[in-house]
């Protein structure tokens, strides 16, 4: 019951991962690299979960010296640099997006501002 | 041109303080001395009336158009702050948990002492203070050790005096509430005088709703990981 939930769930997500991702690349917000390795990785999520054994194999492939287990560490370690490099990307993004927001508060409103205040205090030290 | 009048400018990073920030401006002194205090409002995309609020109370503001974080406005203020020609500048939270008479207290210390760095530090008399804080307070104190290799008792105090030396010298990146524990590295990391004054935190039932909340304290311990990490 449990297996069969897991591969409709499976279908159901690589569907939608892959039409978005069409519909992004049709709109031209996404490159074709991008629309191939979203639509490649999600048919080979599907495929596994369709065919599990597929798992088995591969670790016979190697020589069967590893175990599911170890199999499962590994993805999941790899899903983790992922993870963290995501968060760096975002973490720089985030850090241009200030510089802009920054630049445009101290143009926009507060620059000339400020300037008036340095002309009222010249002015003011001139006076003494 | 002879510089013979020191500027004091304080900058106060506020979002959604409309309730508490008219007060607060109202209270620094216009003077400390002979020098000239400038109050700088950063409104960090406030939803509220706080820029409004600040202006009418007489600080200069500048507004983000979108909200950044404690860490994005305090260095707008720092940069507001340098234009504005300010020799010492002091940073104080816009929700009345600090008390602008001790602004004098910070800024004395810094002249007198040489400093190029004080630190507002609630920790030396802690009381009135809730032990959640102080416990949260302690937990990121040895955080921060851990990861700048700097040690003060009050690391997240957002009651700080500077020179305008320590700001241009500082090289501060953190958006959030992290920029606490930056400072302290970089107080460190560049051989800034630094010395400490006691301030005692008004703690009403506003500025406790307002303060920072057990969740900011989690970010600030992932962005200190996050950045141990990346040295590694």
């Amino acid at each position: 019951m449990f297996l069969l939930f897991s591969k409709i769930f499976s279908i159901v997500l690589a569907g939608v991962v892959i039409s978005k991702s069409y519909v992004d690349f049709r709109a031209r917000k996404e490159s074709v690299q991008m629309f191939l390795l979203w639509t490649m990785t999600w048919i080979a999520v599907v495929v596994v979960a369709l065919f599990p054994n597929i798992v088995d194999f591969l670790i016979e492939l190697g020589g069967g010296r590893i175990g599911v287990g170890t199999f499962l560490g590994m993805a999941l370690v790899f899903n983790l640099f992922l993870v963290y490099r995501m968060y760096v990307r975002m973490e720089a993004l985030q850090q241009k997006m200030t510089m802009v927001i920054q630049e445009l508060a101290l143009t926009a409103s507060g620059r000339e501002g400020i300037r008036e205040t340095q002309r009222e205090l010249t002015a003011d030290r001139d006076r003494r | 041109m002879k510089k013979d009048v020191f500027k004091v400018v304080v900058v106060l990073p506020a979002f959604n303080e409309a309730k508490a920030i008219g007060g607060v401006i109202e209270s620094i002194p216009a003077t400390i001395g002979n020098m000239q205090v400038q109050s700088v409002v950063v409104d960090d995309g406030s939803t509220d009336d706080t820029a409004i609020v600040a202006r009418d109370a007489g600080a200069r503001v500048v507004r983000h158009l979108t909200n950044l974080g404690v860490g994005a406005a305090t260095r707008t203020g720092f940069r507001a702050a340098i234009e504005l020609d300010g020799d010492v500048i002091v940073t104080i939270d816009s929700d009345g948990q600090h008390d602008p008479a001790d602004i004098k207290s910070l800024v004395d210390c810094l002249l007198d002492g040489s400093y190029d760095v004080v630190i507002g530090d609630r920790m030396l008399h802690p009381q009135g203070m809730p032990g959640s804080r102080i416990g949260a307070n302690w937990l990121l104190n040895a955080i921060t050790f851990l990861v700048y290799h700097g040690s003060v008792s009050d690391s997240q105090s957002g009651f700080k005096c500077f020179s305008r030396k320590a700001i241009l010298t500082m090289d501060l990146k953190a958006d959030s509430y992290a920029i606490c524990s930056e400072m302290i590295g970089e107080i460190f990391a560049k051989d800034l005088r630094y010395g400490s004054v006691p301030v005692k935190p008004v703690y009403t039932s506003y500025s406790r709703a307002k303060g920072q909340h057990f969740l900011n304290g989690i970010n600030i311990i992932l962005h200190l990981f996050a950045r141990m990490m990346r040295r590694v």
